[in-house]
Parts: structure tokens; sequence; C-alpha cells
């Protein structure tokens, strides 16, 4: 647990975790991109691993699948994906296929770009999406995702100011973003990405950047660099705290002032209940969305007494605001699993925020818990998700102590052989 | 290369964590990189487990790859000092496998006892989840199976029972409790709940039960040749396979028991048996022979499952519902051969043997079967198709992890297939009065299915003189339609695709009341 010279306040462990890989993302972006279909080259773990974890069955056409790469085609130096892929085309016809790398062929060392290429066509382009667990974590696959789409967002003029969102959200949470948006004056350029793939938004030198979600540093890097637009670097829209400072911020970059105090004073009242139980509990987030930055930080401001925040990855430029208001908190990146298991146990928070592979076992063990996907899952964005968000933390408190006691000696036995003692 | 959608098996890891997640004292390593550990969501979500499933994942990340860097060495100290393991088995993953690295190197590298490491080095590209998991239970018992006294009293092991199994508890308790009638103890339960210490005093037990063709039939033979084990590797699904498995046990402890001058077990009146004591064991044998279960006798049933569920499925149908198999299949090709020895005599064509769930799908769609017995993937198929389905084998999804007691072996599982194929299957009387009468009133469900799938019969398209389009792309007037729409509704989707067929066949470019009326009497109504 050493802590990096000039890293200030986070500690960088060695990442011993539970979490998903890249290949997650298939299950929003492809019903983001509803023209789209997602195909993973990869081994039976990738498909094994779609089916199972993340519940996405079976649907009677899915826009994803997996080219399987079996024994034999470990050895030919180019996977060969062209029936594949007409397959694809003939089924489902697809406006854009997008190919996600796996470990087993990165690896293999495949020149996913060149493969990509070869198999583009003007009508259908093929487009590369790193993805493995070798490299990014699973929220990250989106930024992947969007880099790939950076091409297709026309070339906005200069003197054309808008903003562009970006981050893929349901689109009842985007029309709520854009109409506030607009309230304040501020031209809304779209959403990177919108729903459909001949519809990305234009971005040029006078675009301003503002990232819905904490997990998009590529992507904004990139557009920076390739179209002089300007990155926004602020809290993330979550909370009343955070949705303030976000359009407060935006608007600044359009020379608007605004003073959302009252707006943001209202916000907390609407969630006060929420904020009352919050008050004073010790909470502990394991790293697994990349959210855990702004979650921590609306927690902080709710009252709650942050124990620690890990993420898989913090990026101090991207991150800086919501680093900067979690001063003071312990913040740990690539945290290892091991040792906060044994924090957890002998410190007793009263809420454990963690992934879905860990959730019951915490539960078994006493601890009230809140799920970590949910929060990419539900409208928690902007002023319209402030009651949700403050709810989900909320709720995993009512339902236990509406729940009748738990004497787990009783309740468990028989659960799980495999955990009672050696007899 | 293939695109797939969807897999039956899963994967070597898979095959091991199910072993391991099933053992007290036994951990297992992936070394692999992020979110290969998925599995671990499968046991805390499936299984709700209230306590970590003993999984750790050594993470392989690219830039460790660049630099020559493993963390396993690290990984295996930090399970030591965290969980003290007596056995940590170290697993590759697709990605280590093809770097070949040398998993013993690194393991000896931890400074941990080697007599608690065991590397399980599977080619994950070779070797799927049922192969890797008894070959790993196989290896486990080869390496603590010791030799010792027997018990006292007639004992049994019960091999084969594994994490994420079928109905894997209430099977186990179903065949608990048979024993505990017949007077036989359990010596040890394996790999579920079992520990290294257990699987050392497997040889103390008298006979070996494995009923699982999958998993532990390697191990319970291994057993056999090495400590002169006597083994029941029959499956007790149904009530004559039920009886024949309690007769062999007791068969086969008495000659143990002969050895030592035992008392002889013998069969305890079949009530004793039952949930009360005092009523016949199941109630399959009379519930077949019942006047409306004989309309069954024309019930054509399709199954497709795992080797050993695909087997004492097609019996149970046949011989104890007398159902007709028109077709079965398995998706585990290595066992495909003792599936067709099995069930020589019992279908009408060849074995389906495939792990493309399409080519299930459209068996399915041929066939229209009034029965399908498989997994998941066809019930899901069924759905589509509205035919009836029930599941009854692996892969396990969250609606087969349920709370009340469902056992598919033994008595009392006898009872819970039929009653589900019962509650699966259309009903006999009911079916009688709605054939005669028609729809019976319940159209509306027609109604509404067709607006789901955007069909035709019910949208104000198939008025009279209009025409509309089949499934099939073949084109049926509003006469036609009509007359159909007095067929049942839930034989309506068959009779409109076997009158498309017909018409197809007699070079028809359009199904027209007349070529309706020949189709029915060319198919027998």
């Amino acid at each position: 647990m050493l802590q990096v010279p000039g890293d200030g306040q986070i500690i960088r462990e060695d990442n011993v975790t539970h979490s998903f890989c890249g290949l997650a993302c298939v299950g929003w972006m492809y019903q983001k991109i509803k023209d789209s279909f997602f195909l993973v080259l990869g081994t039976h773990t990738c498909a094994h691993f779609l089916q199972n974890a993340l519940g996405m069955m079976i649907f009677a056409k899915p826009r994803f699948g997996i080219a399987l790469l079996e024994e034999g085609d470990l050895s030919k130096h180019e996977p060969s994906l062209e029936e594949i892929i007409a397959e694809i085309k003939a089924d489902h016809n697809p406006s854009v296929i997008f190919l996600l790398s796996s470990c087993t062929p990165e690896v293999m060392k495949v020149d996913f770009k060149g493969l990509a290429d070869h198999l583009a066509t003007p009508e259908v382009p093929v487009l590369f999406v790193p993805a493995s667990g070798l490299v990014y974590n699973f929220t990250q696959a989106e930024d992947s995702v969007l880099h790939a789409l950076v091409p297709f967002c026309p070339q906005a003029p200069a003197g054309e100011k808008s903003v562009v969102f970006l981050g893929s959200v349901n689109d009842a949470t985007a029309d709520d973003l854009r109409a506030e948006a607009e309230e304040l004056g501020i031209k809304v350029g779209g959403f990177l990405p919108e729903s459909r793939f001949d519809r990305m938004p234009a971005i040029g030198p006078d675009t301003v950047l503002a990232p819905i979600q904490p997990y998009l540093s590529r992507v904004a890097v990139k557009l920076e660099r390739e179209r002089g637009a300007k990155t926004m670097h602020s809290l993330f829209p979550f909370g009343p705290d955070g949705t303030r400072a976000f359009w407060e911020d935006l608007a600044k970059m359009f020379g608007i002032e605004v003073d959302l105090s009252d707006r943001e004073k209202a916000a907390w009242e609407k969630i006060s209940r929420q904020t009352d139980l919050l008050k004073g509990k010790r909470v502990f987030l394991t790293a697994d969305t990349m959210m855990e930055l702004p979650l921590a930080r609306f927690l902080h401001s709710a009252g709650a007494e942050v124990m620690e925040c890990s993420s898989a990855y913090i990026n101090k430029k991207f991150h800086a605001r919501e680093l900067q208001a979690l001063e003071g908190v312990r913040v740990v990146e690539q945290p290892n699993f091991h040792r906060q298991l044994e924090d957890i146990k002998r410190e007793r928070p009263d809420m454990v925020v963690t992934s879905l592979m860990t959730a019951n076992p915490f539960v078994g063990q006493g601890f009230i818990v809140k799920w970590s996907m949910e929060f990419m899952l539900m409208s928690i964005h902007g002023w319209s998700g402030v009651f949700t968000l403050a709810n989900m933390f909320v709720s995993p408190f009512d339902r236990r102590s509406a729940l009748p006691e738990f004497d787990r000696d009783v309740w468990l036995e028989g659960v799980m052989p495999s955990a009672e003692k050696v007899s | 290369m293939r695109l797939a959608f969807w897999l039956y098996e899963g994967t070597a890891l898979h095959g091991i964590s199910r072993v391991t997640n099933s053992m007290k004292g036994v951990h297992t390593v992936y070394h692999a990189p992020q979110g290969d550990d998925y599995i671990t969501a499968t046991y805390t979500m499936l299984e709700r487990t209230p306590e970590f499933p003993a999984l750790s994942i050594s993470v392989v990340r690219g830039r460790d790859l660049a630099q020559g860097v493993s963390r396993l060495p690290a990984t295996l100290q930090q399970v030591e000092h965290h969980y003290n393991p007596e056995l940590t088995v170290i697993a590759p993953s697709c990605s280590t496998a093809l770097l070949q690295e040398d998993l013993h190197q690194l393991a000896a590298h931890s400074g941990v006892a080697k007599e608690k490491l065991m590397v399980y080095a599977v080619n994950p590209f070779r070797v799927t989840e049922n192969e890797a998991a008894d070959g790993l239970f196989t290896e486990l018992v080869k390496r603590y199976a010791a030799k010792g006294q027997k018990t006292a009293v007639p004992s049994v092991n019960l091999l084969g029972f594994t994490s994420l199994g079928f109905h894997l508890k209430a099977n186990l308790t179903s065949l608990r409790r048979m024993l505990k009638t017949l007077g036989v103890n359990v010596n040890v339960v394996a790999p579920w709940g079992a520990g290294i210490a257990d699987l050392a005093r497997l040889p103390e037990a008298w006979l070996n039960i494995a009923p699982y063709h999958e998993i532990g039939r390697t191990a319970a033979e291994y057993l056999e040749k090495e400590f002169a084990m006597p083994a029941v590797y029959d499956t007790p699904l149904g009530v004559e396979p039920t009886l024949r498995w309690l007769r062999s046990i007791i068969e086969k402890l008495n000659e143990v028991g002969a050895g030592c001058g035992a008392t002889p077990l013998s069969m305890p009146a079949l009530h004793d048996f039952s949930l009360d004591g005092m009523s016949a064991p199941s109630g399959v044998p009379w519930f077949a022979r019942t006047a409306d279960m004989e309309s069954f006798s024309n019930k054509k049933a399709f199954v497709f499952a795992d080797a050993t569920t695909t087997v004492a499925m097609v019996k149970f149908l046949r011989d104890e519902l007398g159902m007709k198999v028109i077709g079965a299949g398995t998706y585990l090709e290595r066992d495909a051969d003792w599936v067709r020895k099995e069930l020589e005599g019992y279908l009408p064509g060849e074995l389906m043997v495939t792990d493309r769930f399409q080519d299930v799908a459209k068996v399915i769609e041929d066939e229209l079967p009034d029965l399908v017995c498989g997994t998941q993937m066809e019930r899901h198929s069924c759905r589509k198709l509205d035919v009836p389905c029930m599941v009854v084998s692996p892969p396990t999804h969250i609606e087969n992890h349920l709370l009340g007691y469902y056992p598919f072996f033994g008595f009392e599982g006898a009872d819970v297939i039929a009653d589900r194929v019962y509650l699966s299957c259309k009903l006999g009387l009911e079916k009688h009065l709605i054939d005669f009468f028609g729809d019976a009133g319940l159209e509306y469900e027609d109604a509404d299915a067709a607006n789901e799938t955007g069909g035709a019969a019910g949208n104000g398209h198939s008025s009279v003189g209009g025409s509309t389009e089949g499934e099939g792309g073949m084109v049926w007037t509003g006469d036609a339609e009509t007359m159909l729409k007095k067929v049942p509704f839930f034989v309506r989707k068959k009779v409109r695709k076997n009158t498309e067929n017909f018409a197809q066949e007699s070079g028809e470019l359009e199904v027209t009341v007349e070529v309706f009326r020949k189709a029915k009497d060319s198919l027998g109504g």
C-alpha cells in the first residue's frame, strides 16, 4: 500500500479485483446504437461471459455475436472474417459493425485495425473497438466505441458554438439534458453517441465537450487533438452538487453566468429524508464501474462518511474536480480486493457499494449492500435524476429495516456447504 | 471460426470452478486477464452464495506481458495469507495458455508449499466444462483417496454432485431420503460440500453412486479399479429406473456385507419411501394409466439435453408416460456414443449431436412436437414457435435455482417431472372439448399473439376478399384465412405450416379454400 510520490491523496495498489472486462459494454452499447452490430473476435470464454454474467441470454435476433476462435484458428496468421461478416449483413443489415478485440487475439497480435479496414465497405463500415481485459476496465470499452465513432462525426465549422454531451444515456435522460441546456441558453450539438449511426453529432473547434460519464477520457482527448474541441472539466452531473457545478461550468464556457444555488438547495430539500438517513453513515466503495468517484462525492456531500472510494483507473486531469471534492477521503486506484475484504470485515461499514460478483457474499456477512452496476442502468443524471440517485442508496437501508431479524446460523445453513467449517 | 450467439457448455474454467466452489478448503486461482473471473458472478448470483466463492484472479495485464512480469506468485502468496486454503488449484485462461506460461514454475516461485498447490493446466481451447470438471474431480480423488477401514454399517459415497448442477440440492435430498429408508449411511458427498479429508476417506464406503454420466463417473471407475469399490452408475430418474437403482444398491451392498458377515439388507415396503410413509411412493404408474392420459399415446416429444438427461428423459417419456419420442439429441459430443448405445431402439432416427442451438430450433420448427424437453435455449426457441417446452437440463439459469423441493431423481422426481409434462402439454379432456367446439372462448390469446408478432390473423387484413402472406411467404386468400381461424388457436400455427408445405409441394402459388380443403384431406384433418 505504497503512497506514490506526487500522487497526492491517491493510493495505488495491485488490482486483485472482481470486475468485468470491456466486452461487457456490448450489453448497453448495442441497445443504444440501434442500427449496429457488435462482433467480438474471441473465444468460448467471451461467449460464456456474455451469455452468463450479463444475463443477456438470448434474444430472437441479438445484434451481437462472437466470431469464435477455435483451436485450429490459433495457428493462422490472420483470422478470416469475410463469411461471418456476410452472414451478419444478410441477417441483420446493420449500418455499422463494431469489431471488438478480446484477450486471446490480442495475445496473438491480430492486426485489428488492418482487419477492420479490410472488412469495411463504404456502405457498412467495420470499426475496431479495443475491449480486452488485458488493458481496459469494463466501462472503458464505451470509450473505445466512441473513439471509433469519431471519424463519423461530421466536422462542425469554426464559429459554430455548441455542446456535445459525451456518454450513452437513454432517450429520456438525453431529452432532459438537452432541454436543460437550451433553457440556460446553451446550443446543443448532440450526443456522442446518438442512437443511430448516421446521426452522430458534428464536432469542430468551437464544440464544447461535456462528459456525462466518468470513464470517457480518451475520446475527449482525441476530439481535442483532432478537432480542436474543448472539454469541460467539472463535476459529473450526479446529485444536486454535481448537477449544479456541471451546468454552471458549462454555461460559463458559453459566456453565460448563472447561479444555480437555489436550484441546488431545492434539490437537496427534495431528498432531505434520504440525506437525513445517509448522514454519518459509513460507506465503502469497491472498484467496479469507474463511477465510484462521483458517487462517493455525492455521498460525501450528502453527509455520509466515505471510508474508502476505490476505482480501477483514476485520471488526474479528467477526474480533477471530483478528486478535489473528495479531499480528505481515502481514494484507492487499482485496489486489492483481499485487503479491502479484511478492512471491511474489521471496520464494519454501514454500506458496501460493490459489484454483482461480490454483492451477495457481503450481504451474507451482514452488510447492507448496493450493486454498483445498477448505477449504470438507472436514470441518475441531472436534476431529474437526483431523487432516483438518493433513493438507490437509501432503499437497501429501508429494505433491511422492513425485513424481520435474520439469524444467519439458522437461515444460511446448507446454502453453501463449501463455506461451512471443515469438520 | 464460426459465428456463435450462445453455447450450451461452459468453459474449462467454469468446470474447474464448479468443482472447487463445491469444496471446502479448496481455492482456485485463475491466471487470467481482468474479467475472466466473471465466473464468480454465476455462483454469487445463481446460487446466491452467502460467502465469497473461493476464487481469486491473478490479473494479467497487457503491460505485465510487455514487461515480462507475472503476478501469479504474489497472488498465491496473498491467497495463502488471507484464506490459508488446504489446496489451491491454479488454472490457466485462454490467453495464458496461448502464451505457454509455465504455471508450475511460476507457482514454485510463490514459496507456497508444493503440496498445497495443484496446477490444472487443461487446454481451454480443447477442453470444455464437463470434461474439465470430471477431470479435475478425478485428479483430486486420485491425489487424496486413501486406504481405510470400511465403515461398520453399510455406506455409500454420492459422487458427481457439483455446484450449479441441475436441481442439485433437491436431487441430493431425494437420494438421501431413499438411502435413509434403506438403512444406508451416506459416507461422503463429493465434490458438493466435501473437504480434502472427506476425499481421503472415500474408500471407507462400501459402494460408490455416480448417477451423472458427465461428472463423477471417472472418479468412481478409478475407485473401483484402485480400491475395489463397487459402483452404481445408473440414473434413478423415473419409477422403474429408481426401483432398479435401489435393487442394485441392495445387491451390491450385500455382496460387500457378505465378506464381513453383515446382516443383508432387503427392499423395504415401497410405501416406506413415500413422504407420509403410508402411500405409494410415486403417483406416476397410476397417473399414466388413467383414462384421460390415453391421449398421451399420440403426443410427440423431442428431447435435447446433456447426456445423462437425454437418456433418462427419453426412457421416462416413452416407458413410463407412454409418449411418442420423435427425436432426441445432445450437445455433448464426447458422450454421444454412450447416448446412442443407451437409446438403441428408442429413437426413430439418428441421435442429433450439435452445439448449435439454431440447428435444434430448426428441428423443432420442422417437427412442431407436442412437447420439447430441453435447456433454457430450447425453451426460448419454443416460445417463439408456441411449442410447449419444459427445461430439464443444464446449462442452468436463475429460474432453475428455485427455493422449493423439485427433484428430478427418485420417486418424488418422477412425480415432479410427470406434473411438468402434464402442465406443459395441452390437456386431455380439455383438448377434446376445444377441438370439438373450436375456440372455446380462448380466441383472445391468439389475437394477442398475433399482435405481438405482427402476424396477419388479428390485424384486419384477413377480411374476406383480401389476401395475406403466411410466415412461409405463401399467400392466403381471405376465405382461406377465415377458414383457418376456425381451427383451434393452439394448433393453428401448425396447420398453417402444414398447409403451406402441402401447397408448396403441390405447386400451388397461394392457399385458397380449395387448397386448404385438399390439404386437410391429405394430412388427415
